[in-house]
């Protein structure tokens, strides 16, 4: 009815004169509007172009989270903490540097680098190498498969490395198992388990990372059966068998476990994912590993844990000293589920009862439920994955150590990473809530030379040098004999708080800690990794007993991490405290009460190297006296090398 | 006037839309920003490239991946030029060992993070971002002239404190 354009005049005719009159009044309020409009859309473009080029002052300044913009200055000496998303030990072992060595900073020299690498510690011959994958056992050998980065000492390109050993310990490198050469898995052969069927067969289900960058599962087989190396694998050619189910994100999506039997003959697997910030672990059920049934349920969730990767999921037994095989189930049988978490870099456990009906499980404590509770180690140890080894009945753990010096070493030295010495796992029947993690019977096969202390006293505020020989590749099994009467002389305090992690280290004196051992330390202890017990009374008269690793001066470089790990390690009544320690190099692994607490350390001296490197008892403590015994193996290299005329 | 109605409505619904989507990839930037502690430096470095305004949380991480390599590039210029005139040999076994410090970042540290974010494994993202804001740090505390600020110090800081907001956006994504 309005005029198309209401700006021409309209012509007037003798049958028009109302429309005419309306015209006429009309014009000027539609000339208004549509200026009105214009002028409107012109002034958006004009603010939308001021609003992406413009300066940006508009945008709100305030005071972030952290304190006022104008105070994190960039001072030499101070620790800057950037958002830290993890408990205080720090996100992950490349964790902020607490600056303040005495050297400039790149003292690293060929010797010292070059002695950093282990001599009985899984590691390929150089470049990168992250999480264990695939463990088994098969027709004498075992297998271990590890993600690796074969052209350089960082993440990246991963593929499967390979190699095998009949006792754990020597191991030969064989040729890479599997590569990026399908679209399913161009972006990453990511991490995978084995599974042993009925008739003796191995399948691996692996993740992929897509072309598209979506987290995918795969089957893949050996090429021969009968070849008990297992040199050649092959790829199920209708991959994936598996894919992001609806609801979960394409990135959520990873880390198959070992499969386990139904009560009605199925094959069942987990995998670890995540909704918001709740870590879950899906489940499916499978008769040929090629057509999967997701179940409803979920195996169990934990609330905000984050991302749960590499989950495990066993059976362990309350009564017997035996590793269980991954499908037993039934009367005194616990189940363990483990998951690494994304969101701290850290492996953590948690006992509990497993229903086979509708594929559930329930931790036994839920306020130390799976990813808030205990650790597998409180040092450096990630993406762990246990097997159940039919050849001597036990399930044994491998643990990926990554390094904690800075990359520019990394790439200077040429490798980065290595394995834990692999550990067998049990269920800690004296305290019914802890793990026992303990290195395999075979590591014993490297000692050489003993040598043995018996009754050494250590007298409050003391260091004991031990006269071994060479301390860089050892082994060492201490006794601690507290005074009882020192111990109930001690008064309590109603301090509770001590934690490894944020206290002062071996320099701080307690009444009762701290006392154990320094490894990798110079004479003059200018360099020195004290690994060591801490007792605390409350004012109830409570004891307790906390293990830790210092780190802070276990090196006059500046850019390797120094910080202090451990946790508490439940000690019953009559036991004495003990420790077992495998220093091998750059590494320390170091075993609280028989494996319930155990820390694995990254360790890069200056001075305490080679033939300078020395062990020392040392009782910090300011009220009590301590008598250790011990015993001190030299350790022999395990020449672990590539496997001869292949 | 039905005309002048969709005119209106048709309006309307273009400035609504046009509010609520620039709107929106602006609130991203801010909010992310937030969780980081460089408020400014991160909304900054972020709104001078014209790929934030499209960009999720994964695109804003690449952004400040590839803004901390061009500022490591250029800190690196700036110590090899030094390094051609300098006398001084403690300065000069500093400065080398910058050389060192920044390599790592180009070479390494960031193809890394960029890698990680790319192929949706943000930890090794973080670990990454989180070494090149220690080799900058590490880099300016091996100036022996402290407590004074070495020769490259604002370019150190530049690298370290991107670092820290890379580690922080990284860790969105975890």
């Amino acid at each position: 009815m309005a005029d198309i354009n209401p700006l021409l005049p309209v012509s007037s005719s003798d049958g028009s004169s109302n429309l005419t009159g309306q015209a006429t009044c009309r014009r000027p309020i539609k000339v208004v509007v549509s200026i009105f409009f214009g002028l409107l859309t012109l002034g958006l473009f004009a603010a939308l172009l001021i609003r992406n080029n413009g300066p940006v002052d508009y945008v709100d300044v305030h005071e972030n989270e952290r304190g006022s913009l104008a105070s994190t200055a960039f001072e030499k000496a101070e620790n800057l903490k950037p958002v830290s998303r993890g408990p205080a030990a720090g996100v992950s072992e490349k964790s902020n540097w607490a600056f303040g060595g005495d050297l400039p900073d790149y003292p690293w020299n060929n010797s010292m680098l070059s002695w950093q690498r282990t001599a009985f510690h899984f590691q390929p011959e150089k470049n990168w190498m992250n999480d264990p994958n695939g463990p088994l056992f098969y027709k004498g050998w075992y297998h271990f498969f590890y993600q690796y980065n074969p052209n350089a000492p960082v993440w990246g390109d991963i593929v499967w490395g390979h190699a095998v050993s009949k006792d754990l310990i020597h191991w030969l490198h064989l040729p890479l198992a599997m590569v990026a050469d399908q679209w399913y898995d161009k972006n990453g052969v990511w991490t995978g388990s084995a599974t042993i069927l009925h008739d003796g067969k191995i399948v691996m289900l692996y993740t992929g990372s897509t072309t598209e960058g979506v987290q995918v599962q795969n089957l893949a087989y050996p090429a021969d059966q009968y070849d008990p190396l297992l040199v050649h694998w092959v790829k199920y050619p209708r991959n994936p068998v598996l894919v992001p189910p609806p609801g979960i994100g394409p990135n959520d999506f990873r880390d198959p476990t070992t499969a386990w039997l139904t009560s009605e003959g199925k094959w069942r697997i987990t995998i670890g994912s995540k909704i918001n910030k709740t870590g879950i672990a899906l489940v499916y059920d499978t008769k040929d590993f090629i057509n999967y049934e997701m179940l409803d349920g979920l195996l169990h969730a934990v609330p905000g844990t984050g991302m749960w990767e590499c989950v495990d999921f066993f059976p362990v037994s309350e009564t017997e000293n035996n590793g269980l095989e991954t499908s037993i189930n039934g009367h005194g049988i616990k189940h363990v589920v483990k998951a690494s978490l994304d969101d701290d870099r850290h492996d953590y456990y948690a006992i509990g009862t497993y229903n086979d009906r509708n594929g559930t499980w329930i931790p036994d404590r839920p306020n130390i439920d799976v990813g808030i509770g205990l650790r597998y180690d409180y040092g450096i140890y990630y993406a762990a994955k246990t097997f159940y080894d039919q050849n001597k009945k036990r399930r044994v753990l491998w643990g990926w150590i990554g390094e904690s010096d800075s990359e520019a070493a990394d790439v200077k030295k040429g490798w980065a990473s290595v394995q834990s010495i692999p550990r067998t796992i049990l269920f800690d029947k004296k305290t019914g809530t802890h793990l026992l993690q303990w290195p395999v019977e075979e590591i014993d096969s490297l000692r050489l030379k003993g040598k043995e202390f018996n009754q050494v006293r250590i007298q409050a505020g003391s260091v004991v040098p031990l006269d071994i020989d060479s301390a860089t590749q050892l082994d060492i099994i201490a006794e601690f004999k507290i005074d009882s009467d020192a111990l109930d002389k001690a008064t309590g305090s109603s301090d509770a708080s001590f934690d490894c992690v944020t206290s002062g280290g071996a320099a701080e004196r307690g009444a009762l800690g701290p006392f154990g051992l320094l490894v990798l330390a110079d004479e003059r202890l200018s360099e020195q990794t004290p690994v060591y017990f801490y007792m605390t009374k409350g004012s109830d008269g409570n004891l307790k007993t906390f293990f830790c690793n210092d780190q802070s001066r276990s090196s006059k470089a500046s850019d390797v991490d120094k910080h202090i790990y451990g946790s508490l390690v439940p000690v019953l009544r009559g036991e004495n405290l003990s420790i077992r320690i495998l220093v091998d190099h750059s590494i320390i692994e170091s075993f609280g009460q028989g494996g319930r607490t155990v820390i694995t350390s990254r360790v890069y001296p200056t001075k305490a190297i080679h033939g300078a490197a020395k062990v020392f008892l040392f009782n910090n403590a300011t009220e009590l006296n301590v008598t250790a015994s011990l015993k001190t193996w030299q350790m022999n290299s395990a020449f672990i090398q590539p496997y001869p005329n292949l | 006037m039905t005309k002048i109605i969709s005119l209106f409505i048709l309006e309307a619904v273009f400035c609504f839309t046009f509010f609520t989507v620039s709107y929106s990839d602006i609130n991203l930037i801010q909010t992310t920003c937030k969780k980081t502690p460089f408020y400014d430096l991160c909304v900054l470095t972020l709104k001078s490239d014209p790929r934030s305004s499209t960009a999720d949380v994964s695109g804003l991480a690449r952004i400040v991946a590839d803004s901390v390599k061009a500022k490591a590039i250029a800190t690196l210029n700036q110590i090899s030029a030094l390094l051609k005139s300098v006398k001084d040999p403690t300065l000069e076994k500093a400065l080398e060992g910058c050389i060192v410090s920044y390599n790592t970042i180009i070479q390494a540290d960031i193809p890394v993070a960029i890698d990680a974010i790319e192929k949706n494994n943000p930890k090794f993202a973080v670990q990454s971002a989180t070494d090149a804001g220690n080799e900058a740090q590490a880099c300016e505390n091996s100036f022996a002239e402290k407590p004074s600020n070495s020769p490259i110090f604002s370019g150190n800081k530049a690298v370290h404190d991107l670092s820290v907001v890379l580690q922080s956006i990284a860790s969105l994504l975890l």
